[in-house]
């Protein structure tokens, strides 16, 4: 592969302040590269010393194998456009005049405009969907729409790299979406090579190839979302908590942030002696699980589909779990592991989770701890949650009929309620 | 082509008021010439009598001429610096580079420093020197590490305008002979001209405009933000030191013999940009007409109205300028361009 831009040993900084201590970086001819990184670890500063804006103490740039201090501007304007961060154009010129001008490094003085340039315009009009805005003022457009005739213009630069930084920091998140839609497909249709600067960790990660992530002026780690989103490493960075997921549609990692109140994993609370197993499934019980283990219950959970929601949150709890391969039925092991760990416990906690061949076994299992404090949601009726023509809402009036020691509870709200009163019950015997 | 042809009408439209004006202010006047005096002069000197051949001849038609030249210069000089300095309240009275050109004159005139080099009058050269030096420690003051921010330079120039100014009154209080003369030179008039100020300042003039005028297009350029007229391919620094000097040279030639005549150079680039839009390649040469004109009117109404004194026109401008400035402020503030 072609290598498009490198840096080497990069050094600046602003009077006294080191802002970039020595940066190496290479860039493939259409890659498309995310630079991220908390405020002030030099982003949006290593970009201008790409695009020529700051010129660096020491070090150099090689763009397509030259070096860009050799780059006249207009020279460089043909090969790298650059969106910079404030776009906020305030003076009135129509939007196609706004994008003609990215033709200025090419055009002549006084020269009229070429048919070339008339039908470049055009192209970088429909692909940036802003034809239908030719002729608008730039001032009377949305935020996201100003934002594509800005990148309109940069691609009537004909460039062979594109630079943006933060590109839909001021955007709503469908404009954002839409921006690096845009960005996505002309990476991929026409071999762009893009390089953003952002602050947003989640946008990058979905679509950017490979991420570049900034601490104090160097670059802390770099690859794939995968390889550089990792929760330690965004704990070195940012110094915040977070927590990394899936996003099960892209399939690229996803960062939350967690709050103060909701840490849990790195805050040794004090643990209750009061043990709870949770059945559950389909995210039913997710929400709670965060909150239960937070206020410092032994939580257990089984048995859960691998991939489920719930199983999601309760290996990110770190919980102890039964679990089972989807989509089949749940096998007499998994039945026996459950059976030891409710054995183990205080209390069981049964959510409104629907039933159906695969999990019956999980509705079933509560017949054989007659003597167990159980806690049953019943929020939706059971007739609802019924997928295999009554045969759950017969065990489950079974169940009902047969044991005295069940809570049904009709509310959410008073989930936590509930079980403080059973904990309470529980240590009083 | 809609748009093209609306700029042609509103340009030709422009040029006939022009015409009409220099027209009419031909015959207005402390003495009142008869129209028809002037057509015939216009296309035969020699058949009116020799002292309205004077008066149209020596006295109006220079003066109205050079309004024209003065009220154009101001205007396109404050098209450019509001451009360059990507503020609408920018214009070359605020900056400071009046007062600066004016100090420059003064001092010409007070050390008694008057050598014609080439036939060409170094009056306009001091007042050249004084304007650029000016821009030189606007900018110097104003400049916070590469960047240039627009509330710093606005407030240097004020801070040197009123120390220029002061110096100005104190050569004033050294020297009171010719005092009246002066007074009205500060407050900018154009009393007193003739075809000699024109030749004095028109070389001056016209190499600056035409430095203007080749850099029209990237003015528009620039007007994107000095970041983005980089990456566009525009030398940036190089396109406004070249144009902050041709502004400035401008500036100067047209305070070099009219004084310091405010307002012209912030109000008419906006009324022309909100005729034409912030195109530059129609804006300046429109802001020039608007220019003339405005500076013709004043002008012809200062000489007029208190006939047969002069009222300086300084006066006149700002009169009308101010209210408009403050009209912007209070209206306009967040859509001005």
């Amino acid at each position: 592969m072609k290598i498009m831009l490198k840096t080497d040993n990069i050094k600046f900084s602003y009077t006294q302040e080191k802002i970039l201590k020595g940066i190496d970086i290479e860039i493939k001819k259409g890659a498309f590269i995310g630079i991220i990184g908390p405020n002030a670890s030099g982003k949006s500063t290593l970009l201008k010393n790409i695009s020529k804006t700051l010129k660096a103490d020491s070090g150099t740039v090689y763009l397509d194998h030259k070096l860009l201090n050799k780059y006249n501007s207009s020279e460089l304007a043909k090969k790298m456009a650059v969106v910079p961060q404030n776009t906020e154009i305030n003076f009135n010129f129509n939007v196609y005049d706004i994008i003609m001008m990215g033709r200025h490094p090419y055009q002549k003085r006084w020269s009229r405009l070429s048919q070339k340039d008339k039908k470049i315009v055009k192209e970088v009009m429909e692909l940036t969907d802003t034809l239908k805005l030719k002729n608008k003022l730039i001032n009377e457009l949305s935020g996201g729409e100003k934002q594509r005739v800005i990148i309109a213009r940069a691609l009537a630069q004909k460039p062979d790299i594109l630079l943006l930084d933060e590109p839909t920091s001021s955007l709503d998140i469908n404009y954002q979406g839409e921006i690096y839609d845009l960005l996505n497909h002309l990476n991929q249709e026409y071999n762009l090579t893009i390089i953003t600067v952002s602050h947003d960790l989640n946008l990058t990660a979905q679509y950017c190839e490979e991420l570049l992530l900034l601490k104090e002026g160097r670059i802390y780690a770099s690859g794939s979302a995968e390889e550089v989103l990792t929760e330690k490493n965004i704990k070195a960075v940012y110094n915040a908590e977070v927590l990394i997921k899936t996003n099960p549609l892209s399939e690229k990692p996803f960062v939350s942030l967690v709050p103060e109140v909701n840490r849990n994993k790195n805050r040794k609370r004090k643990k209750r002696n009061f043990k709870i197993h949770v059945i559950a499934g389909g995210g039913t019980a997710k929400n709670w699980l965060y909150k239960l283990e937070n206020m410092g219950y032994q939580l257990s959970i089984g048995v859960l589909n691998i991939g489920d929601a719930d199983w999601q949150a309760a290996k990110e709890l770190e919980l102890e779990i039964v679990e089972a391969p989807p989509f089949i039925d749940i096998s007499k092991k998994e039945i026996k592991e459950n059976k030891k760990l409710i054995k183990n416990s205080n209390l069981i906690i049964l959510s409104d989770l629907p039933f159906g061949h695969g999990n019956l076994a999980n509705l079933e299992i509560l017949l054989d701890f007659p003597k167990k404090e159980k806690l049953l949601f019943s929020t939706l009726s059971i007739k609802k949650r019924d997928y295999i023509t009554g045969k759950a809402e017969l065990i489950w009036n079974k169940i009902l009929e047969q044991q005295r020691n069940i809570t049904l509870l009709k509310e959410k709200d008073n989930l936590i309620k509930k079980i403080k009163k059973l904990e309470k019950a529980d240590m009083e015997r | 082509m809609k748009e093209y042809k609306k700029s042609i009408y509103i340009n030709l439209a422009a040029l006939f008021i022009l015409m009409l004006l220099a027209f009419f202010a031909l015959f207005i006047g402390s003495t009142t010439i008869n129209p028809g005096d002037i057509v015939t002069y216009l296309f035969n000197s020699s058949k009116v009598d020799a002292s309205t051949a004077i008066i149209i001849g020596e006295i109006r038609l220079p003066r109205i001429i050079l309004a024209f030249i003065v009220g154009a210069g101001l205007a396109v000089a404050g098209s450019v610096f509001q451009a360059i300095i990507r503020n609408p309240m920018v214009d070359p009275y605020i900056i400071g580079i009046s007062a600066g050109a004016g100090t420059g004159v003064m001092l010409a005139l007070f050390l008694g420093i008057e050598i014609a080099v080439f036939n060409l009058s170094s009056l306009p050269a001091f007042a050249f020197l004084g304007a650029v030096m000016t821009v030189f420690v606007v900018y110097q003051l104003a400049k916070v590490g590469n960047k240039l921010p627009v509330l710093t330079f606005l407030l240097a120039g004020v801070a040197v305008s009123f120390i220029l100014n002061s110096l100005m009154s104190f050569l004033m209080v050294l020297r009171t002979e010719n005092l009246q003369q002066l007074v009205y030179w500060l407050m900018g008039s154009l009393a007193g001209t003739g075809w000699s100020d024109i030749k004095m300042i028109l070389p001056y003039f016209l190499v600056a405009l035409a430095v203007v005028i080749f850099y029209l297009k990237d003015l528009n350029i620039l007007l994107l933000g000095e970041e983005s007229a980089a990456h566009l391919g525009l030398n940036v620094e190089r396109t406004k030191i070249i144009l902050l000097g041709a502004a400035s040279l401008i500036t100067a030639s047209v305070v070099s013999v009219s004084g310091s005549i405010g307002f012209i150079g912030l109000v008419v680039p906006h009324i022309a940009r909100m005729s034409i839009g912030p195109d530059h390649r129609k804006l300046i040469p429109l802001a020039a007409v608007f220019g003339g004109c405005f500076l013709i009117i004043a002008d012809t109404v200062a000489r007029t109205i208190m006939a047969p004194m002069e009222l300086p026109v300084g006066i006149i401008t700002a009169l009308a300028g101010g209210p408009y400035f403050i009209y912007l402020l209070r209206n306009k503030s967040k859509n001005i361009w």
